[in-house]
């Protein structure tokens, strides 16, 4: 009897059933959509943050004082330590190798830039006072860890350099056939009058300008070129002055600053597996023995505090959303059983107790609320990856988990909406209500 | 009874007589309202209120000058220009000798107001405070490794430099010892030839701001720290179009929602609309009275929601950002506008179905 009906009242009440239905399924799509940008959005703004540059620096431990004035480092390269490049792609085998977004290795020398008809000389053991640094860097070079293979440089790590004319290559080798590629920096191709296509001569032998470097940064005044080139130029195979690598960290908290030598073993291992900035330059240190690691803090420290207040207003917008869909629920759950006293009226003359009759409408609601939170799920996985994907390029994923939240939820709103209105309906006397009273 | 009168009347009971019903219709309209108003004031003052966070980076601005010092001239040309909110810091470099004769670069600057613009980096005391000298962590390790006194020298002169605090930055700064302008320049004779310039404002104000800048004052190199306005408006450009689309979807689905709550109350009251013509109503009558009380409801409804939405978004604001957001007057016409449209659409779509029919076959019940 119970579940015949039930089953017609699906069938005869069709318009009802439907626009309680949709209802709930709408109310949570706005949830499941809310609750995955919520949660997705934490990750995507930290990606976009990572155009402020590197957030991690490492240099060799005994190294002396960087002399840099102007825009140009005036250590000499001759004068401290450096890391081995070959070391570098360890970098990716740490524990959150994985957060190790790119790396871009350093080698630089003072120089002094002087014109001599139309030459350009680059003079690297000059007796004049530098006025410009010859940088050697990756701009896209491809490595491999184990079976990893990626590509890592300053065109991807520094999104902040602009080049007009064409990046050069990253050669493994002195190219044979024609003089390597360099870029020169905005400053220096002012003064010097260098512009794509121009010859440079750097140490005796000649390069190739290839385009104009812009950062608005000290790279301006700076020749640069692909590093095992620069090695070679200096005599020094395998060696890097300064590593910047880019890696997703969580924002600093309390617990991420403290000091992992005083802590407890269960705690150490609760700190070193999570992405502090600290606890990945500690497992860099651990990896790359004799380098000193320091955070750059202008982006380490403000990316958190950015994060945090986005990620805030985020979950205080999804409060308000869900509040506003649980009443927008409620609401429609509530107008439909009110219009339903008649049937109340009809059922409690027959004999029906109140038990009786809560119980088929709860069933009836039980029903649509998982039927709702699952169309509902999957309209707001739909919309999520759809705002993820016009506005970050990649799709926001929902998590599994989200799904059995999103029933749950459903469940006790229609509950929630459904039991005052059920209340108030067996309140009324069944022959008032019949005769069209109430 | 006069014909206003009836009306009146039957718009009033309507509401009184079955008060769940207008309850739930006006909480509709309300909670959209509410939802809308909120999201929307959030929106209309997040680049503000982000664009505030970016502060802490530090200069977004460096200003320097070839070949000589910034005259106080010239200073003073970039306070007046800049209209937004900002701080400058003229800064002078030089290079010096350290303890074992190691060369050290030595800054010369107001050291209260470049610790305030390099509030991300991290000082530790040494706990002689006021001696307006800080000491990179690198220059620390080398030359005072428990904040001791150091000697540096330049050219013949000498200056014993005690640090106040030691930083550290993760930049070149961590080996520079930066001291006061006027003891550096005792020092070194040297004059501040950059001014490292922090602008507050949104993206496109900082861009005005260069542009005006570069317009005022030729003779000086004026350069963006390109990194951190490029972030800046990247963060800020897609903070704000998740919290639009976020915005749009909410509103737009919980509208759907309560249309569907108001349409399928008025289609409860069909027995209403069939007595009313039975006794002679005409369809403009009886169109007009659903209207007015879709109307009234709206205007009640919109009312709730724009204060109750308005203090959310102030409740975000001081929550979220420790600083409020206020109500934007200029919603108040497009919330009402937008809950008036709901409800008349909401209302008066399903009169067109009735009218369709017989009133006397929706009395018999069909």
């Amino acid at each position: 009897m119970f579940l015949r009906l039930l089953f017609e009242s699906f069938r005869r009440q069709k318009r009802r059933k439907s626009i309680a239905f949709l209802a709930i399924a709408l109310g949570m799509s706005i949830a499941t959509a809310m609750i995955a940008v919520a949660a997705g959005i934490g990750d995507k703004i930290s990606q976009e943050l990572r155009s402020t540059g590197a957030n991690l620096v490492i240099t060799p431990i005994e190294d002396t004082l960087d002399v840099n004035l102007g825009g140009v480092n005036l250590k000499p390269a001759s004068s401290g330590a450096y890391v081995a490049e070959s070391e570098l792609p360890k970098l990716k085998g740490i524990f959150w190798g994985h957060n190790i977004l790119g790396f871009v290795p350093s080698l630089t020398a003072p120089v002094t830039v002087t014109k001599n008809g139309k030459n350009t000389l680059v003079d690297l053991h000059s007796t004049q006072a530098a006025n410009a640094e010859l940088i050697g860097t990756y701009f896209a070079q491809p490595l491999h860890y184990g079976k990893q293979d990626f590509v890592t440089g300053a065109r991807s790590v520094n999104p902040w350099w602009q080049v007009e004319g064409e990046w050069p290559h990253d050669y493994a080798e002195w190219p044979a056939n024609q003089p390597p590629e360099v870029l020169v920096g905005k400053k220096v191709a002012a003064e010097s009058g260098l512009s794509p296509g121009d010859e440079v001569e750097i140490a005796g032998k000649n390069l190739r300008v290839s385009g104009v470097l812009n950062t608005g940064g000290s790279e301006d005044q700076a020749i640069v070129a692909p590093l095992h080139i620069v090695q070679q130029l200096l005599g020094r195979p395998n060696a890097v002055d300064r590593v910047a690598v880019s890696a997703l960290t969580k924002p600093e908290d309390a617990f991420g600053r403290r000091d992992p030598s005083k802590m407890t073993p269960a705690m150490r291992d609760r700190w070193y597996c999570s992405p502090y900035a600290n606890s990945i330059a500690f497992q860099i240190r651990e990896a790359l023995p004799n380098v000193r690691v320091e955070q750059v803090r202008q982006v380490e420290q403000n990316q958190g505090k950015i994060l945090t207040r986005i990620s805030g207003l985020m979950l205080l917008l999804t409060l308000a959303a869900l509040l506003a869909s649980v009443l927008a629920v409620s609401a429609a759950m509530a107008a439909t059983i009110l219009e339903r006293r008649q049937e109340v009226g009809l059922m409690k003359s027959m004999g029906a107790s109140n038990t009786s009759v809560a119980s088929l409408f709860l069933t009836e609601a039980g029903l649509l609320a998982l039927a709702g939170g699952m169309a509902g799920f999957l309209g707001g996985a739909a919309l999520a990856r759809y705002i993820g994907s016009s506005i970050f390029g990649s799709s926001i994923e929902v998590h599994p988990v989200v799904l059995a939240l999103i029933l749950c939820a459903a469940l006790v709103v229609t509950f929630a909406g459904s039991a005052g209105a059920v209340r108030k309906a067996t309140q009324f006397d069944p022959a008032v209500v019949l005769r069209g009273d109430a | 009874m006069s014909r206003r009168q009836l009306f009146l009347r039957l718009l009033v009971k309507a509401a009184w007589v079955r008060k769940d019903r207008a309850l739930t219709a006006l909480l509709s309209v309300t909670v959209v309202a509410t939802i809308a108003t909120a999201a929307l004031t959030v929106y209309s003052d997040l680049d503000n209120k982000l664009s505030h966070e970016f502060r802490s980076f530090g200069a977004n601005v460096v200003v320097s000058k070839q070949g000589g010092a910034l005259t106080r001239d010239e200073l003073s040309r970039i306070d007046s220009t800049l209209a937004a909110r900002h701080l400058i810091v003229p800064v002078a470099y030089a290079i010096a000798n350290g303890p074992n004769g190691a060369r050290v670069v030595v800054g010369g600057t107001d050291v209260k107001a470049f610790r305030d613009l390099n509030s991300s980096w991290s000082v530790r005391d040494t706990g002689h405070h006021g001696t307006q000298v800080l000491m990179g962590s690198r220059a620390a390790e080398a030359f005072s490794r428990q904040g001791e006194a150091v000697k540096v020298s330049f050219n013949a002169r000498q200056a014993t430099l005690q640090p106040e605090g030691i930083f550290s930055s993760g930049t070149d700064d961590d080996s520079r010892i930066y001291l006061d302008q006027n003891e550096f320049s005792a020092l070194t004779g040297v004059e501040p030839n950059t001014a490292l310039v922090r602008v507050e404002g949104r993206p496109q104000e900082i861009e005005a701001a260069i542009n005006t800048l570069r317009s005022s004052l030729p003779g000086l190199e004026i350069k963006p720290v390109r990194q951190i306005t490029l972030a800046q408006t990247a963060v800020v450009s897609k903070t704000r179009a998740v919290v639009l689309a976020a915005s749009a979807v909410i509103v737009t689905l919980i509208m759907l929602c309560m249309m569907v709550t108001l349409t399928s109350s008025v289609l409860e009251r069909r027995k209403d609309f069939a007595v009313m013509k039975a006794l002679g109503a005409s369809n403009k009558t009886v169109n007009l009275l659903f209207t007015a009380e879709a109307a009234l409801l709206a205007v009640a409804g919109a009312a709730a929601g724009f204060i109750l939405g308005s203090g959310i978004a102030f409740w975000i604001g001081r929550a979220n950002f420790d600083a409020a957001i206020f109500p934007q007057p200029g919603l108040l016409l497009p919330v009402f506008a937008g809950s008036m449209a709901l409800a008349l659409l909401a209302s008066t779509a399903p009169l067109r179905i009735l009218q369709r029919i017989q009133p006397a076959g929706i009395l018999r019940g069909e």
